[in-house]
């Protein structure tokens, strides 16, 4: 799951009324600023071993925020914020999740852990090579050279087999200890779903409910995007054939794709153009794995994909210049340890995906297979660490759960949260029919996991909002539309 | 030490004879919770409602994404208004004229002008305006970042400069508002409490010729005075404990969440305040008895003492405007309690240099003030109301 969108949200949420006050004595935990916040939060960073079976061994030190309560009075048990990617950073997330999590935030704390090679914890980054040629750079010209760059690197300093989903939660759960907290609620959004769900297995003690939102079951290999990604094409296209103007605007549109797909596959297109932000002239490739790759990431949420119509019908009027101005704005999102990323894709799923699997993922209509390249070619020379098979077992655990679903979404389709939830005996799943990855990011879904944890029974959370979330619509001029 | 706790028991026996005067007086400690309560509930529902707007539009049909934007926000068309409010928005009569040349515009990139016809002098419109307006911009900034982007513009190069505040305020700040009502409440309460208790002990006694008979006997007038003065100031401290505890229990009927603030008053605080009132309380007794004293009728030293109860009033308001305060404000009464006051709901920790120093010069106005009347009292001229 490359995207960072994806990892947005993760949060683990506890409500119990004996949560204990965050503890004052651990003089850790100061009064801090973090960007986009304007009050003061409480940030600390805690110390544990690295490899937890060599307890003496070289300690690492874990970075964590807590979001205070508006309201601390009324003892509810925090919320755990379970971050995706993998390879995303919680903290880097705080002003983004205070501002959406607000209305949770009202009585409860909101707990942000920089997992273990991500943020201020030991943080695996690899892509500094890539981020100065982000439009001369095309996927099909991804190297194992870089790949081994960045892992002669991250050796130097960290001891790759131990930052692993399990250890990453041990981390989690020594941090809850030291803040003080009883018990936690959790939430966990794409790979924080994932996280969430070792947690449930390690720690069910230690969690008082979970929101699973765009599920990874531990079963579902991450990184085969092919399929749910041509489900959530396919959809897009029917929305804008649909919708009246769209269908005015674009009546040709999977034509018009399937046409700017073969004239890339044929040759990758070199432009002279002015960079989007320093306005001096670059060159800019495009080739077909770009093209698609772009379009890909902007499936993942409602508003991007308003736009994706106009990119595909412009390209094949030979008009490249909104597929350059997405790229720019890609350039600063919310950034990725990819290092993390490799080495727990690399090491938890990629062993688990099969040639058959490959092939049969490979049949779509939208990236036929092309996505699975990156992560074959990285994950080939990546240092191995060795999974136990137990690992993959569904989770089975009787805490109360909320499952969450986007149906447009393009990597953890609803099928996905209809595996858990049908191994998690105290869950319920809900699908947005309007939303895309990540219920959270509408006002509709934050208000149903306030609603679940002031109950805790998933079967009862409120879900008539859902009917407020407009369906998708689509710009169709490049001046807007009305 | 007999003879004064005689004359403490007279006091109190008087003082509290009169039950219903005793009532009124402590309804001011009634009044600061009431107040707090609905003041707080009609400004959080003004901050944080989005009630829905009618807007009366021209136009509708060239601008449905507009529309469906601001629907989306709970500003609809007036055609959608319900019948018991219909009145009341046709009345207020928001126009929202959309030109018929808005695709056409939209679509070469003009300067679409969009006409807000409204009273904008009438203050109950100020905030569907505001919200209308933000609708409507944000509308136009969504649309206006697209058309860069589309043009292979980074959007974000019309942002050279972010400003990112950091508030340095403790996160665990009380509510602005309901602190400086609070404050003012427990000064006023201090102040208003013991007033007709000190009124009547002293011009009133005179009137009904009690303060003569009880100057004969052979006791000292500053055990009289001070007799007086603990019995109102007592009564004034109970004043303050209620107000307290009332507000305490109050507060915790306003959901201060949902405007991101909160509001603890715990026992710690409030034994603080107590603390810290105490010395406020004899002040103002000591105060009131000796303008009521100075007065040549009881209803002269109504007027009077009313006019001393501008002073907990005034003093905090006035300090607001103070942007640099100087030092000496911190010792004196009244503003020294009042700026702790703040200190302790900014969650500040407490000076107590400056929480020792104003509890000393308070209480030494107090002696002050009782001695000046103890020996004012030999005096017939105090006790006839001679001048």
């Amino acid at each position: 799951m490359k995207r960072t969108r994806l990892a947005l949200f993760s949060f683990l949420l506890s409500i119990t009324a004996n949560a204990v006050l965050a503890n004052e004595e651990n003089s850790a935990v100061e009064n801090c600023h973090l960007d986009g916040i304007r009050s003061q939060v409480q940030c600390g960073s805690l110390n544990v071993p690295e490899n937890y079976n060599k307890p003496e061994g070289k300690n690492i030190s874990i970075n964590y925020a807590v979001l205070p309560a508006i309201d601390s009075s009324k003892n509810n048990a925090p919320l755990m914020f379970l971050a995706g990617g993998p390879g995303q950073a919680a903290v880097e997330l705080a002003a983004h999740i205070r501002r959406s999590f607000a209305e949770i935030r009202k009585t409860r704390d909101i707990i942000l852990i920089d997992q273990r090679g991500t943020g201020l914890s030991q943080p695996m980054l690899c892509d500094e090579a890539t981020k100065g040629n982000l439009y001369s750079m095309i996927p099909e010209e991804f190297s194992e050279q870089e790949t081994l760059d960045c892992i002669t690197k991250l050796k130097e300093t960290n001891e790759l087999s131990q930052y692993n989903s399990e250890n990453a939660i041990r981390d989690f759960d020594a941090v809850r200890e030291a803040l003080g907290y009883k018990q936690v609620n959790l939430y966990g959004g794409s790979y924080g779903t994932r996280a969430a769900l070792v947690y449930m297995r390690l720690f069910p003690e230690a969690i008082k409910s979970v929101v699973l939102d765009s599920v990874g079951p531990i079963e579902v290999p991450i990184g085969l995007f092919g399929l749910s990604s041509e489900r959530s094409f396919n959809l897009l296209l029917e929305h804008c054939a649909n919708e009246e103007s769209c269908n005015k605007a674009y009546p040709n549109l999977k034509e018009e794709f399937e046409t700017v797909v073969n004239r890339l596959s044929n040759q990758v297109i070199s432009l002279s153009v002015n960079h989007p932000r320093l306005g001096t002239k670059i060159s800019f490739k495009l080739s077909k794995g770009k093209f698609i790759s772009t379009l890909f990431k902007q499936l993942y949420s409602t508003q991007t994909r308003t736009i994706v119509p106009l990119i595909i019908h412009q390209a094949f009027l030979e008009n490249y210049q909104p597929l350059l101005g997405l790229i720019a704005t890609g350039e600063d999102a919310m950034s990725m340890y990819v290092g993390l990323t490799f080495n727990i894709v690399c090491n938890e799923d990629m062993p688990r995906v099969t040639d058959d699997m490959r092939v049969k993922d490979s049949k779509n209509s939208f990236d036929g297979g092309s996505s699975h390249a990156i992560f074959k070619t990285a994950c080939d020379v990546w240092p191995k660490y060795q999974v136990d098979d137990a690992f993959y077992k569904p989770v089975v655990a009787n805490i109360p759960t909320l499952i969450l679903s986007g149906d447009l979404d393009p990597v953890t389709p609803p099928s996905n949260g209809e595996k858990s939830a049908s191994t998690l005996p105290n869950s319920h799943h809900i699908i947005s029919k309007n939303s895309a990855h990540i219920v959270a990011s509408s006002a509709c879904g934050v208000a149903m996991i306030n609603d679940f944890l002031q109950h805790l029974d998933p079967k009862k959370v409120d879900q008539t909002c859902l009917l407020d979330i407009p369906a998708e619509s689509f710009m169709t001029s490049l001046n807007g539309s009305i | 030490m007999i003879q004064f706790k005689a004359l403490l028991i007279k006091e109190f026996k008087e003082a509290f004879r009169d039950k219903r005067a005793l009532m009124v007086a402590m309804t001011m400690a009634m009044l600061a919770p009431v107040m707090i309560l609905v003041l707080s509930k009609t400004m959080i529902k003004e901050m944080v409602a989005t009630p829905p707007i009618y807007l009366n539009v021209t136009g509708e049909s060239f601008a449905p994404k507009l529309i469906k934007q601001l629907k989306q926000n709970n500003i609809y068309p007036l055609s959608d208004v319900p019948e018991d409010i219909k009145n009341l928005w046709t009345e207020r009569n928001i126009e929202l004229i959309i030109p018929e040349n808005f695709a056409e515009y939209m679509e070469e990139g003009r300067v679409i002008t969009i006409n807000l016809r409204a009273d904008f002098s009438e203050k109950a419109l100020n905030a569907p305006i505001r919200r209308i307006k933000n609708q409507i911009n944000q509308y136009a900034q969504s649309i206006g970042a697209k058309r860069l982007i589309v043009r292979g513009i980074d959007p974000r190069i019309l942002r050279p400069i972010q400003i990112n505040d950091q508030d340095t305020a403790q996160p665990s700040s009380n509510a602005m508002f309901i602190s400086l009502m609070l404050g003012l409440y427990v000064l006023m309460a201090a102040f208003m409490s013991g007033l007709s208790v000190a009124i009547d002990s002293s011009a009133g006694e005179r009137e009904r010729n009690v303060l003569e008979m009880l100057l004969c006997q052979p006791v000292s007038t500053f055990k009289i005075v001070a007799a007086k003065l603990c019995c109102a100031s007592t009564i004034s401290i109970i004043g303050v404990t209620l107000t307290l505890v009332l507000t305490s229990f109050s507060v915790s009927f306003v959901d201060l969440t949902k405007i991101g603030a909160t509001f603890n008053l715990d026992l710690l605080m409030v034994l603080f305040l107590i603390l810290l009132l105490l010395p406020i309380s004899f002040f103002a007794s000591a105060l009131q008895l000796f303008v009521s004293f100075q007065a040549k009728s009881f209803k002269e030293a109504q007027s009077t003492v009313s006019m001393i109860i501008m002073l907990p009033a005034m003093i905090p308001v006035a300090l607001m405007f103070i942007d640099d305060k100087p030092q000496w404000l911190d010792w004196l009464p009244v503003s020294g309690q009042s700026l702790l006051m703040d200190d302790l709901f900014k969650g500040i920790p407490i000076n107590w240099a400056a929480f020792t120093g104003t509890a000393l010069v308070t209480v030494g106005l107090t002696a002050a003030l009782v001695i000046i009347l103890s020996l004012r009292l030999k005096s017939e001229k105090v006790v006839l109301a001679l001048s």
